[in-house]
């Protein structure tokens, strides 16, 4: 990670650039799907949805399916990718994603019990969120000596209690084998039924991790110096360290209760955005969250169209259209 | 009296070649779902039956009492629900497959058993209906198997009109836009499908595209431009509260139907019960039918 800590004066035009960018994605997300409606119908939908007016048959699919998704969409993504920003940081390894903590492994566990017990698929969620809870705060409390959290054994303590939760969830699948393709399909990533109540909920939990992230930009960077160099300038790293681990776990979990696992965008977009804006996390943590959004709002995109009326499910898109790009970058960089 | 004579040694000789020209004969090679010829010595007595519709269609046939053991999720007939359990597609326990000295093994397409149990020598058949037509066609061959042709043929006419008895009914209704749903993902089955071609024979018309293939994941959106006229698979309250589903026509008729537990594993099972799970089926798309 040979970047500048800073490239100030590119800042605006990158923060409007990807802004413009997004808006551009959004539109097309929101015109484009499964089903061919024309533009002065999509247009038509907002403006009744907005306004509270009965809907037509196809202005349903703009209001109450399109347009939630994209929202959710960009929720995730964004939170996915600040989470991957924020971690990278605080471990200061560029292999660090939000799923480090147990959160993804967790999540995953929650959601097949609750498949396999057949509960309604509206507990699904918060059974996926409580568990997904639960196994980071395991991590913690095994790596944790007192009050300090030693961040090598705070990253193997996550890998070793993401590991045992996913051998259990793949027992219980091999147990439950009739319900295994919903299991399965679950943890690549599912935005299908997300509607106004999935983002509205979501919301909150998205909106306090960005917040606590933003608040912690600036320790973030004096942590890039070292632990032992930012205690010595006065940051409480270990204050830090928690909080950051908090607010990534917190968004983290309510994207992966309500959109199960979606692979690579929280770990692949913090590096592209830092090779366009340098690593300050004042700039880096917005830029993730925006290119976050557009990311899985383009792949969701793709996901839902390029087989239309089937659909792919979505984590599968993010690898298959991240992973090269990410490859062009790093050679391109070299 | 010469006559008489020689009409009683053809008729004595008929009646003792008459069997003998019906029952099969071993050794009997057999082509099966996994493309193997595969050569029985003798109708197998201490059978295993790895499939649920495996399963169903050996008891059907009346040989319920040459299965020695079955898969965890062979739980009809009864018979065969308290026979030992060996395990599920993806977790068998071979060890005990192989302890029980079974002189055959019924084995789906899945899954990869034919290769340990063969290297243990357990012979191995696989036999994993997936079609409509597969039912009657795994019929004629389990009875071929099991020595049981006649019985086959007894079951494939009985389950034929099982599915005729409907099919007159439904036959000239008008069609009702179906919507099947496997699980929430979600999955549906496309036309050519064995609950694909169920709906059809029920008197429905699947509101999924054929050339979706036969298990598509679905887009969310597709339910809603065609707006279809009963859902199955799902819950009225679920399907209500999905983004954009709650004004459909077969929610505000209230026309969505959870299946039962049995009838749904009647449905994912190409069996001998098809029948029955086709009439509880048509009478969800035609009430008015059954009057």
């Amino acid at each position: 990670m040979r970047v500048a800590l800073t490239r100030r004066r590119a800042a605006p035009l990158v923060l409007l650039g990807s802004g413009g960018l997004l808006l551009a994605v959004v539109l097309l997300a929101v015109g484009v799907g499964s089903v061919p409606i024309p533009p002065q119908v999509t247009l038509e939908a907002i403006y009744k949805g907005l306004s509270g007016q009965p809907l037509l048959d196809l202005e349903v699919i703009v209001w109450q399916l399109r347009l939630p998704r994209v929202a959710m969409g960009l929720l995730v993504g964004a939170s996915l990718a600040m989470s991957g920003a924020a971690y990278q940081g605080l471990f200061r390894n560029p292999l660090a994603d939000p799923y480090l903590m147990g959160v993804a492994s967790g999540g995953a566990f929650g959601a097949t019990l609750a498949i396999l017990l057949g509960l309604s698929t509206l507990l699904i969620p918060p059974v996926a969120l409580v568990c997904a809870l639960i196994s980071v705060a395991v991590t913690l409390m095994l790596a944790r000596r007192g009050r300090a959290l030693h961040t090598t054994g705070l990253v193997l303590a996550g890998v070793v209690v993401g590991s045992i939760l996913t051998a259990a969830s793949t027992y219980l699948m091999l147990r439950g084998e009739d319900r295994i393709r919903e299991v399965f399909a679950w943890t690549l990533g599912n935005l299908s039924f997300a509607g106004w109540k999935e983002a509205g909920t979501v919301l909150p939990y998205a909106l306090l991790g960005f917040a606590l992230l933003l608040a912690l930009s600036r320790p973030l960077n004096t942590l890039q110096l070292g632990e032992a160099t930012a205690h010595s300038l006065g940051l409480p790293v270990e204050r830090v360290k928690w909080l950051t681990v908090l607010a990534a776990t917190l968004s983290t979990a309510a994207a992966v209760s309500y959109a199960g696992i979606i692979g690579f965008v929280g770990l692949i977009t913090p590096h592209i955005v830092r090779r366009l804006v340098g690593a300050d996390f004042r700039l880096l943590l917005p830029a993730s969250a925006i290119a976050g959004g557009t990311l899985l709002v383009l792949a969701d995109l793709l996901a839902r169209t390029l087989t239309r009326p089937a659909e792919l499910p979505v984590g599968i898109v993010t690898t298959l259209l991240g992973g090269p790009f990410f490859l062009y970058l790093l050679r391109r960089q070299r | 009296m010469k006559r008489f004579l020689l009409l009683m040694t053809a008729l004595t000789l008929g009646t003792l070649l008459l069997p003998g020209a019906w029952a099969v004969r071993y050794p009997l090679t057999l082509t099966d779902d996994l493309g193997r010829e595969v050569t029985l010595k003798e109708a197998p007595r201490r059978v295993i039956s790895l499939l649920p519709s495996t399963t169903e269609t050996v008891c059907a046939l009346g040989a319920c009492e040459r299965l020695i053991g079955v898969d965890d999720y062979s739980d009809y007939p009864p018979q065969a629900a308290r026979l030992p359990k060996f395990g599920g597609l993806y977790d068998p326990n071979i060890e005990a497959i192989v302890a029980a000295r079974p002189d055959l093994v019924l084995i789906s397409k899945y899954g990869r058993l034919e290769e340990p149990l063969r290297r243990a020598g357990v012979p191995t058949l696989a036999v994993h209906p997936e079609r409509f037509e597969d039912i009657f066609s795994k019929t004629t061959l389990l009875g071929r198997v099991f020595d049981l042709e006649s019985a086959a043929s007894r079951l494939n006419a009985r389950v034929r009109a099982d599915v005729a008895r409907v099919e007159v009914l439904t036959r000239h209704a008008r069609r009702v836009s179906t919507y099947l749903e496997v699980d929430p993902t979600p999955y549906s089955v496309g036309p050519q499908s064995f609950m694909g071609v169920m709906i059809e024979k029920a008197g429905g018309s699947n509101i999924v595209p054929a050339a979706l293939g036969e298990f598509p994941r679905i887009s969310p959106e597709l339910v809603v431009q065609k707006n279809p006229q009963v859902m199955l698979g799902l819950t009225l309250e679920e399907a209500r509260r999905r983004p954009g589903w709650a004004g459909l026509r077969a929610v505000r008729s209230k026309r969505v139907y959870k299946l039962p537990r049995d009838l749904d594993l009647m449905l994912s099972r190409p069996g001998p019960r098809i029948g029955v799970a086709l009439e509880v089926i048509a009478r969800r798309l035609h009430p008015e039918l059954f009057r």
